[in-house]
């Protein structure tokens, strides 16, 4: 009996080890984050955190934004994939980041509580967002031409099953249906909430997911859930033969993806080489570029890179 | 505080489709499925090993090196692989709870007294009926330490099964990190009660086990 207990033990010991080396080999790679500026002048630049939240096209903009910054001598921190928006906007109000993508829709539903604020009208749904970002020390850059909004996704065979092409038709069948989306969903007012005042849709259950991920499509595929909720700038969606439903309640407001930044790193030379990113960046741009990072498995970086190359945003 | 006691006072927090109750009966049966399952898996090699001795050290080696592994790193490794259901997270608590059940068992079988088994052999009984009736009876609380460690590591780590999109206690804590932990009292609830209702039931099936384990030892073993 006493030495099974030895052996027990020294077995635990190998297995603890072998976890303090794992853990140890990890943390060395996470210590290559920060990146050492390129830019030649003598002009001293400090660090700028950018941040991202959880769905691959925040990770392809927040590297565009980093690596302009970078090509301007700007040594950057990358907090990427950090999680929902109810998780970032912390973490940018108490400058744990400093910048971050935003969608002026739905970001100002978010900070409003939903109060109804957002319409269609880019200019005065990104002024009402300045308002609210104010007293918060955040300042909202100009949006770019491009927009992402939420949308609902079926299968082509559920869509001619049930006749579906407007988000409206669903209503009748909604009571059948299982609708999957990210675990926020619930709780936002452009999400399950808007849907089922919007548009009365009551679902027979909503299944918490991912951000329109990987998790999503493949519940999707399976048939384990008949709606997800997705971006209008997602390429999987035509890749795999899904239909987006036609938005007819007008229920998404403008979503034009815009930078917000803490106003204490904001200068002029930044904000211009942001705005510089968001003039040239539009739907068909991020809807191809999101398509080479999901369907294609390209790195967010590099695919970044060379649409900034490409549109002579960095040398 | 006032939130927490708002959200534990809202029968759906509890009785829903998506309520305590419900997930706590996901979680378990999760945690029961995956442990069972690497019994089955585990067992019938691990009494051959201890029983004959051959491979002894290999086999606890590799039982060793497979705690090592990353339980996070399967699960989506085998989401990958399998797409969304419950085969990833089988894959990775299976992982998780087959090295103890294996390392106890081949340790618990080979520590029998080898005096005991000649005699069991000298009394005319053949290779399996020693392993039945002599070595596994008296290895068998060893093992059912095996199980009961492996059965509280599965049901502290199955929260992971909200990860890829399933139920369980995880969900709660997933759900309310995702809905803005980091500042609403209702999300923070969530957590909370995700983390603390995980804890209790690893609690139960330490103490469930542990009794299982007592009822298994041997008078005077």
């Amino acid at each position: 009996m006493r030495f099974m207990r030895k052996s027990a033990h020294r077995s635990r010991w190998v297995a603890m080890l072998a976890l303090v080396l794992l853990v140890a080999t990890g943390c060395g790679d996470s210590q290559e984050v920060a990146q050492e500026p390129e830019g030649g002048d003598d002009t001293e630049r400090g660090t700028v955190v950018v941040g991202s939240t959880n769905f691959s096209e925040q990770e392809i903009v927040a590297e565009m934004y980093a690596l302009v910054l970078e090509d301007a001598g700007y040594t950057v921190e990358r907090r990427f994939q950090l999680g929902s928006r109810e998780v970032v906007l912390p973490a940018l109000e108490q400058g744990e980041i400093d910048l971050y993508p935003e969608y002026v829709g739905t970001a100002l539903e978010f900070l409003s509580g939903g109060a109804g604020e957002a319409t269609s009208d880019t200019a005065a749904t990104t002024e009402k967002l300045r308002e609210r970002f104010a007293d918060k020390g955040v300042a909202v850059l100009e949006p770019a031409p491009a927009q992402d909004r939420n949308g609902l996704v079926v299968t082509q065979e559920t869509a001619d099953r049930l006749g579906l092409e407007t988000v409206s038709d669903l209503e009748a069948h909604a009571g059948e249906l299982v609708f999957g989306g990210p675990p926020e969903c619930p709780q936002r007012p452009l999400c399950l909430q808007g849907y089922e005042e919007a548009y009365g849709l009551e679902f027979a259950e909503f299944r918490p997911l991912d951000a329109a991920g990987p998790v999503t499509w493949a519940a999707l595929e399976n048939g384990d859930i008949d709606v997800a909720l997705m971006f209008t700038t997602q390429g999987v969606i035509e890749d795999k033969g899904w239909v987006l439903l036609e938005e007819d309640a007008e229920l998404q407001p403008a979503e034009n993806i815009v930078p917000v930044i803490r106003e204490e790193v904001l200068t002029d030379e930044i904000a211009d080489l942001l705005d510089g990113v968001s003039a040239r960046l539009t739907t068909e741009a991020i809807t191809a570029l999101n398509r080479e990072v999901d369907a294609e498995a390209a790195d967010p970086r590099s695919v970044a890179e060379a649409w900034l190359q490409e549109n002579g945003l960095i040398s | 505080m006032s939130a927490l006691a708002q959200w534990l006072s809202d029968p759906a927090s509890w009785w829903g489709p998506g309520g305590l109750l419900a997930r706590t009966l996901e979680h378990a049966g999760y945690s029961l499925g995956t442990t069972l399952a690497a019994v089955a898996v585990t067992l019938p090699v691990a009494l051959w090993v201890g029983h004959t001795g051959r491979g002894r050290l290999a086999a606890v080696q590799l039982a060793n090196i497979g705690r090592a592994v990353p339980t996070f790193g399967i699960l989506l490794g085998a989401f990958v692989a399998f797409g969304y259901g419950l085969a990833p997270v089988y894959a990775a608590l299976v992982a998780l709870a087959i090295p103890p059940i294996m390392v106890n068992t081949v340790v618990g079988v080979g520590q029998v007294d080898p005096e005991v088994r000649e005699a069991a052999e000298g009394m005319g009984m053949r290779g399996w009926q020693v392993l039945l009736r002599v070595e596994l009876p008296l290895a068998a609380p060893m093992v059912m330490a095996g199980v009961r460690t492996a059965a509280v590591q599965v049901v502290a780590t199955a929260t992971l099964a909200a990860v890829v999109g399933l139920g369980g206690l995880g969900r709660p804590i997933v759900d309310g990190l995702a809905q803005g932990a980091a500042y609403s009292p209702r999300a923070q609830a969530m957590v909370v009660t995700g983390a603390i209702a995980v804890a209790l039931l690893a609690l139960a099936a330490e103490l469930g086990l542990s009794a299982v384990e007592r009822a298994l030892t041997p008078p005077g073993g």
